[in-house]
């Protein structure tokens, strides 16, 4: 079953006569609620498309510095529920890393805030990162606060393609071992296409230009497009990782599959994937025992 | 624990399981556990055991459960809310004797460490590989990971860095029922973890969810270039709209602190760093990052500092008076002894915006209760901390002082703040989390709690209203009022 709801409340009252709800949609739930440029934070409806919002932001420089693929159609409320990433997820860490405050309806229709508007805070315990990742099973995530980041002055992309593992591999540890701070280090293989790696660079014009320099000497070429990972990642629902280190030796055992890696973080999407065994199964049934004891929302 | 016998036998239980050197039940061996760095509010513990691994803990703790004893983790005692504070007795677990770096794995940025190492040392071994731990809380030459986990720490170079949360990649905890949890990565795995963030719910929960043992650090890599500034300003509002303007600029540097001129005063005669005395306020703000972006922004930041009539901008030489400088400021605190003979310190946060009007807010507070109120804060992250003067002698001071730390922290919230940011609730500041939350917002904390400990047997009478009091508290507030 999937709900429309219109508005906050009207979510509260549907959840309180539901059950085996499956899907709500915020498409009416949509506004930003405030965006204070001085503080660098915002709070945004669940509703709101991540294309819209970041127009918004944009109009101070600012962003929310995630980039999942189709923002367009990504809203805010998936964004956080699936904790969705996109390349820059290397530089910039996961919404995770950036969520500081809450709004949800749980199950039983009453509404919690957590967290609050400012950076830091501590006051009591952090839902917030448990309903990060929950796919709406634990309740309904209806608003969020973000700290932003100012938009980079610089922001570059450059690719090289690879004769083998073992070339991508040690390109990777030179990289890995100099200066360089990249925000996207990516490895893919796409459709039979050459192995591919990527390192993208953002910041003030002159540290992106001094590194994409440097790339450059490692045979770099500029001007490289992250679109692979929209178009690649639409056929890869899991994406198992491992210890950076353990990437390639991971990368081999694929054979000729497609994927695309962060090789940074060590983060592998490919066809073939399974879903990720599950940690501590008997406290995660009873986290969802615990705020859906009616079994109101499934999953 | 009520009577004797039982102590007794509890002492000979425990030391079955670490041994007679590592159990603790004589009052006066006790007393050095009888509170934390908050010393309102003091009580002894039952017992304390020193474990020295997590088998030990685990069986500790199935020990405690079949007693039906409160456990009480404990790091370092640095915690500044009463978070470690024995409010009924109970078991302290302590794990300063579990305090080795396991590994520091460079190639992936990571080190496994024991719960009772101190957060300091973790950079100390890491900075041979050009890496470090970035969350620095002012205590960190003391302070442990476990207690970091506990309390989400932050530091002065949160601004940029983000705080615990943000860096502990995973942990080993030995929950209230015994078992042995890993939350989060694993040392060796891979960063997607399946299901719920159970790593995420336990950091921050003050111990309350139970003991962690080994924790999974994220290190990153040291910027090769720093500056640091120190500006110096009539007024903590000319400091402040400098602050405005830099984030305006768009640059988010490492560290944006301010102090006043009691501080400042305080720490010069403390420290001889060569403050300026006469200054409202001083500003220190550190850029780090690639040479050239560093450089770019460090002409950006003195231009602005002018701009608002700093009356000086006085940039660190090189790495010493770098460290010479995080070092007097983190040991601000310290340089309060010679004002006077106590001090409360709150950890509100404001959004920044709002920084001027509770600076003003505060001179108010200290007029009303005729209290001195010196103050050092992360301005970047809008977290202050005003340092309430007081005379513990003086029973009427000590009420005016906790009546001054309630105004403070009342006025935070009406700012769409937070009373704390750093800290934590503790023992202390249980009265607030009704005022901050609703109801239905602390049941909902309340739930989470209930999945890692149904007993609440773990760190007891903490964060939430209605939590039972220390005896000797009630009487000191009884003696204020």
């Amino acid at each position: 079953m999937t709900l429309k709801p219109c508005t906050i409340s009207e979510l509260q009252a549907l959840l309180t006569r539901s059950r085996g709800v499956d899907a709500v949609s915020l498409d009416a739930v949509a506004d930003l609620i405030e965006h204070v440029p001085g503080d660098m934070t915002a709070t945004v409806q669940a509703g709101m498309r991540l294309a819209d919002f970041q127009a918004r932001l944009a109009k101070v420089g600012q962003w929310l510095p995630v980039d999942p693929p189709e923002p367009e159609t990504v809203t805010i409320g998936s964004l956080l529920a699936d904790n969705l990433s996109g390349p820059r997820r290397f530089g910039c860490g996961t919404i995770r890393d950036w969520l500081i405050g809450l709004a949800v309806v749980l199950p039983d229709g009453t509404l919690i805030r957590n967290g609050g508007r400012v950076v830091k805070n501590v006051a009591g315990f952090d839902l917030c990162r448990l309903f990060v990742g929950a796919r709406d099973t634990l309740g309904i995530i209806v608003e969020a606060t973000f700290k932003l980041l100012p938009l980079p002055e610089a922001d570059a992309c450059l690719a090289k393609p690879c004769d083998s593992l073992g070339q991508a591999e040690e390109l990777l540890e030179k990289i890995w071992t100099s200066e360089l701070q990249p925000s996207v280090l990516d490895l893919h293989r796409i459709d039979g296409g050459p192995l591919t790696l990527v390192i993208g660079f953002a910041g003030p014009s002159a540290d992106v230009e001094a590194q994409s320099e440097v790339a450059t000497g490692l045979r770099f070429a500029g001007g490289a497009s992250l679109d692979y990972d929209a178009r690649f990642r639409r056929t890869t629902p899991h994406f198992p990782s491992v210890a950076p280190a353990d990437l390639a030796s991971t990368l081999r055992t694929l054979g000729d599959e497609s994927f695309v890696a962060r090789a940074g973080n060590g983060v592998i999407y490919h066809p073939s994937a399974e879903p990720p065994k599950l940690p501590s199964p008997e406290l995660q049934k009873r986290v969802k025992e615990m705020f859906d004891p009616e079994g109101v929302i499934s999953g | 624990m009520k009577s004797k016998a039982d102590k007794k036998d509890l002492t000979r239980r425990l030391a079955e399981i670490v041994g007679d050197d590592a159990v603790l039940t004589d009052e006066q061996e006790l007393v050095v556990y009888e509170c934390d760095a908050y010393t309102l509010q003091k009580n002894l513990p039952t017992a304390v055991v020193l474990p020295k691994s997590a088998r030990e803990v685990a069986a500790i703790v199935r020990l405690c459960a079949d007693l039906d004893l409160p456990i009480i983790p404990r790091g370092a005692g640095t915690s500044l809310s009463g978070a470690v504070l024995a409010v009924d007795g109970g078991v302290m677990i302590a794990l300063t004797r579990m305090n080795r770096v396991l590994n520091v794995d460079p190639r992936n940025r990571r080190a496994l460490v024991e719960a009772g190492c101190v957060n300091a040392w973790i950079t100390r071994d890491a900075e041979k590989h050009g890496l470090f731990y970035a969350p620095d809380p002012s205590s960190q030459p003391a302070c442990t990971i476990g207690g970091n986990i506990a309390t989400n720490s932050g530091g002065p170079h949160t601004l940029k860095n983000g705080v615990t949360t943000n860096h502990v990649l995973g942990y080993e905890m030995v929950l209230p029922d015994g078992t042995v949890e890993w939350l989060g990565v694993e040392p060796n795995g891979g960063e997607e973890v399946g299901g719920y963030d159970l790593r995420g719910a336990g950091i921050g929960s003050e111990g309350m969810f139970g003991v962690v043992t080994r924790a999974l650090v994220r290190l990153s890599k040291t910027p090769p270039a720093f500056k640091t500034f120190l500006g110096v300003f009539a007024s903590v509002e000319q400091a402040s709209r400098a602050v405005s303007d830099i984030i305006a600029a768009g640059i988010v540097p490492a560290a944006l602190e301010m102090m006043d001129q009691l501080i400042t005063q305080a720490l010069e005669e403390a420290y001889r760093f060569g403050f300026p005395l006469d200054a409202g306020a001083v500003l220190i703000v550190e850029l780090d990052g690639l040479a050239n972006g560093v450089e770019q922004q460090a002409r950006q930041v003195d231009e602005i500092c002018r701009q608002n009539k700093a009356s000086e901008v006085r940039l660190a030489r090189d790495d010493a008076e770098r460290a010479a400088l995080w070092k007097c400021r983190k040991r601000a605190f310290g340089a309060i002894g010679r004002l006077s003979p106590n001090y409360v310190t709150q950890d509100g946060v404001v959004p920044r915006g709002k920084l001027p009007e509770i600076m003003r807010f505060i001179r108010t507070v200290s007029e009303r209760h005729d209290l001195r109120i010196p103050n050092v804060f992360h301005a970047g992250d809008g977290n202050i901390h005003p340092l309430i003067l007081y005379d513990e002698r003086d029973p009427a001071q000590v009420k005016r002082a906790l009546q001054a730390g309630d105004d403070i922290l009342g006025k935070c919230i009406e700012l769409g703040g937070s009373v704390t940011g750093e800290h934590g609730i503790g023992a202390e500041k249980i009265d607030f989390m009704s005022r901050q939350f609703t109801r239905d917002d602390l049941e909902a904390m309340q739930q989470l709690r209930r999945v890692f400990d149904p007993e609440k047997r773990c760190n007891p009478h903490k964060m939430f209203p209605g939590a039972k009091r220390c005896a000797e508290f009630t009487q000191k507030k009884q003696v204020a009022a």
